[in-house]
């Protein structure tokens, strides 16, 4: 096995390509009694539209058929569901579904074999039938309302659409109830076929082991399958400009809710890390717990916390979300993009920099101290191509040229978008 | 198995430090409860001033300062909330830092700094004239507002608090933990700060730290010398220790609350109370929340959404303190009916023991899995030794506690399902 070592967090990371193209990555962690194991496919909700490895012509599915394949994977022939299965092991079993990825794991400290025959068993033996689809609908039909009823959910929904012509990056993960009544099981197991290959997943396990004896447990438990060819993911054309600036929904809510959305042109692959580790330094330097910004609202009394801040990005698209409450959102935008400007103008404090990129590298630091945040972070970094050591080692190699630089590049007016939930 | 222990050593009488030393976490965590009787007079002052401590202190005035130090240390992390327990409110107050050993240049001794830090932050707020800053005062009260308003923004949360409210009503336990808006406007800005003087001398107040700690003499010693805590006097701490209540509630009515609001999905909640009167019962308790709907074997789970397919969300849960179980679910506006029945013969079949061996032992085995993260958790250590501290039933090790669990028989279990019954069903609808 291939070991990386990182001398900062004093973690390795032992992975191994299969034969079959199953990518294991194992971190122990020394007496930690914790166990986790996840096991994701690169298969999103952002993927309804593909060429079947072998065939010549893309086909297109409904949107959340991923969310849904994921609900439906728990179910066995022989009438048990594994989630049930799993739980009586004792083990804390869960599934969930993102813009690019699904993962099924379990966390648990004892019983670990018994429970990774289960997860491997399950995960490799689809069982749909036009029965067990439809009753699904139900289930997934309250989980879509459930959503409905969030407005932090409904605000960022709304930003994505603000910003996103065309990318299916700005629909909702599980589809609407009218997109899920066309699901049904030859659906299912096509894109199950298509996309559960092994040489389309990772599993990440964190805990306890010895590497080489765990790898030799995985490789027992794998179903005999053949590597695939690549899947050809289409994607429409996205154009770089917004969709529009302002996007707004009633809801009931004590006070608005805002998410200020910027588009990124997608990421040059050799800068990934380096681009996103200064972006969060940038919007901690302009609207966290320190900064002026948030001062200044606070005290006028327009908001009450910082807004959480996010970067997400894949290969075709890339954004950055900043979520609060406010009392004024349109003041909150406006002053925003008045500090972006003046930080432009007159730059950045070596001082405020250096002590943002301290603090950036002890929340790094801190990803590590759970076997979940760890194996989650790494699976979710290796589905992007990235090993998530990068971010502790590349830290040293940002400068304030660097941070200013981006700033000019990515915090642009023309790509800024605000969405509002109020009553 | 590593033995985790918490070691206690009594700083003046009233004031006690707790550590549980581990060097397997990167972080340390630092953690100060101030434990003080809920009720109606002071909820809403105790909400202000919890607020009114992250402003700053008499050292570090703001709260940007307050933040950059704070990320000087390498990111060092504040947190400060309110807690019920039982009928007391509690102040809670966190700082994690990374352990000296990842710092780049490990010359610097975190974990005095984060310490210092936190007893200036609870006990040396910054002040004008023995009184909180006016500025501060006036924008924390509005910041207060915003926090009870806001409760009505996580629709399932809030019928959650509405169910314990009127099943609680008049009660200091029905109170919202933040108090509420009418009594925000008649705090007075010095009496506050006599109150807040009064709570540090007489409240109950734990301190815990928990990592990769040198030496546990050298924290107590920082701690006996520092000049905060110096300040304070010995105390027989005010608060109510966690017993078990008698049930007031024994006709065998059911209240119904129906409220309406802007919702998608109907949420349905339903209060249970468990009349025991032994500590050892809790156990029982427990096991019987977990078959009825704490996991996805629970008979909520698999019979409200897997064989009804009510719902996504079905589940229960045992509020130890107070002996309540509250039952959670979100569903179709149009099936309450379906719904409460289907939850109500779960409850039924309870109490005739229908369920089997293999329930009770799956049951067990999510309870004592559930208890053994709590070795690799450092806020989960602390809260499970705060709640030993505060409940009559003091020192049950975690070992202890999964034997008691273990012993719990089917008998035991029915019987417990005997003592439930349903006291409030509330319901959010449109």
């Amino acid at each position: 096995m291939q070991v990386i070592e990182n001398l900062k967090v004093k973690e390795k990371v032992y992975i191994e390509k299969l034969e079959n193209g199953l990518t294991v990555m194992i971190i122990p962690k020394k007496d930690i009694q914790k166990k986790y194991v996840i096991w994701g496919t690169k298969y999103g909700s952002n993927e309804s539209t593909f060429v079947v490895p072998g065939e010549t012509e893309p086909i297109e599915v409904p949107k959340g058929v991923a969310h849904f394949l994921e609900h439906k994977m728990f179910e066995q022939e022989n009438g048990t569901n594994s989630l049930d299965v799993l739980t009586s092991l004792g083990v804390n079993a869960n599934a969930y579904t993102t813009n690019d990825h699904t993962a099924y794991l379990f966390e648990g400290i004892d019983n670990f074999y018994e429970a990774l025959d289960e997860l491997m068993d399950y995960v490799q033996h689809p069982y749909f039938t036009d029965e067990n689809v439809e009753k699904e609908k139900g289930i997934i039909g309250q989980e879509i309302m459930m959503y409905d009823d969030y407005p932090e959910w409904r605000v960022y929904l709304n930003t994505l659409e603000a910003m996103y012509h065309e990318h299916p990056v700005k629909l909702d993960i599980t589809g609407t109830i009218e997109t899920i009544s066309h699901i049904d099981k030859d659906v299912l197991y096509k894109c199950y076929n298509t996309f559960y290959n092994p040489s389309n997943m990772v599993m990440v396990v964190c805990g306890d082991f010895v590497p080489e004896d765990l790898l030799k447990e995985i490789k027992k438990r794998l179903v005999d399958k053949k590597a695939n060819g690549e899947i050809k993911r289409i994607y429409p054309e996205e154009p770089e400009t917004i969709v529009k600036e302002r996007i707004e929904q009633k809801m009931q809510v004590s006070i608005p809710l805002y998410t200020i959305g910027i588009k990124v042109k997608p990421l040059q692959e050799d800068e990934k890390v380096k681009n996103h580790l200064a972006i969060s330094i940038l919007l901690d330097l302009i609207f966290g717990k320190s900064s002026e910004l948030y001062r200044k609202l606070y005290d006028a009394g327009i908001i009450y916390g910082t807004p959480s801040q996010d970067f997400e990005f894949a290969k075709e698209y890339a954004h950055i979300i900043l979520t609060g409450q406010a009392n004024d959102p349109e003041k909150v935008y406006e002053e925003f993009k008045k500090t972006v400007a003046n930080y432009k103008e007159n730059g950045i404090k070596q001082e405020d920099f250096e002590r943002i990129k301290k603090s950036l590298y002890g929340n790094y630091v801190k990803e590590y101290d759970d076997v979940a945040d760890t194996a989650r972070m790494f699976l979710a970094d290796s589905f992007k191509g990235i090993n998530s050591f990068d971010y502790l080692e590349e830290i040293d190699t940002i400068n304030l040229e660097y941070i200013e630089q981006i700033l000019k590049d990515v915090f642009k007016e023309d790509k800024m978008v605000i969405s509002i939930v109020r009553n | 198995m590593r033995i985790m222990q918490d070691i206690k050593t009594q700083i003046k009488e009233g004031i006690t430090l707790h550590t549980i030393n581990s060097n397997k976490f990167k972080t340390n965590l630092f953690a100060m409860f101030l434990t003080t009787d809920l009720n109606e007079e002071n909820v809403t002052k105790n909400a202000l001033i919890s607020l009114l401590l992250r402003r700053g202190t008499a050292t570090i005035p703001t709260q940007d300062e307050l933040s950059k130090k704070l990320e000087e240390m390498y990111g060092g992390s504040f947190d400060c909330g309110l807690d019920k327990i039982g009928n007391n409110q509690v102040f809670k107050f966190y700082i994690e830092t990374i352990n000296d050993e990842f710092i780049p240049q490990s010359d610097e001794q975190m974990w005095k700094e984060a310490m210092k830090l936190m007893l200036e932050i609870v006990l040396n707020p910054y002040n004008e004239n023995n009184a909180f800053s006016q500025e501060y005062f006036d924008q924390e009260k509005n910041t207060l507002k915003q926090l009870i308003e806001g409760r009505k923004d996580n629709k399932a949360q809030y019928a959650l608090n509405r169910c314990i409210e009127e099943m609680y009503k008049g009660e200091p336990f029905g109170l919202f933990k933040y108090g509420n808006v009418e009594d925000i406007q008649k705090i007075d800005n010095k009496e506050l700060y006599e109150h807040y003087k009064n709570l540090i001398q007489n409240c109950k107040i734990d301190i815990f730290v928990s990592g990769s700690i040198p030496q546990r003499n050298d924290i107590e010693e920082l701690i006996k010398n520092d000049g905060n805590i110096q300040k304070l006097q010995e105390r027989e701490a005010k608060y109510s220790p966690v017993i078990i209540e008698e049930k007031k509630n024994t006709q065998n009515d059911e209240k119904i609350v129906e409220e309406s609001m802007e919702v998608t999905q109907g949420k349905l909640v339903l209060g249970l109370d468990i009349n025991i009167d032994d500590e050892e019962e809790k156990y029982n308790a427990v096991v019987y929340n977990a078959i009825l709907g704490g996991s996805a074997n629970s008979k909520m789970f698999q019979n409200v959404r897997e064989k009804a397919h009510l719902a996504y969300v079905a589940s229960s849960s045992y509020m130890r303190h107070k002996d309540t179980i509250f039952i959670n679910s979100g569903i179709e506006i149009s099936n309450y009916e379906k719904a409460l029945k289907i939850i109500k013969e779960q409850i039924k079949d309870m109490e005739n023991g229908e369920f089997t061996d293999t329930d009770l032992k799956e049951a067990k085995k999510v309870i004592t899995e559930g208890i053994k993260t709590i070795y690799d958790e450092q806020d989960s250590q602390i809260v499970y030794y705060f709640g030993q501290e505060v409940s009559k039933a003091q020192d049950v090790n975690i070992e202890e506690y999964m034997k008691k669990i273990e012993n719990v028989t089917k008998e035991d279990v029915v019987k417990l399902a005997k003592a439930v019954k349903i006291d409030t069903i509330y319901f959010l609808k449109n």
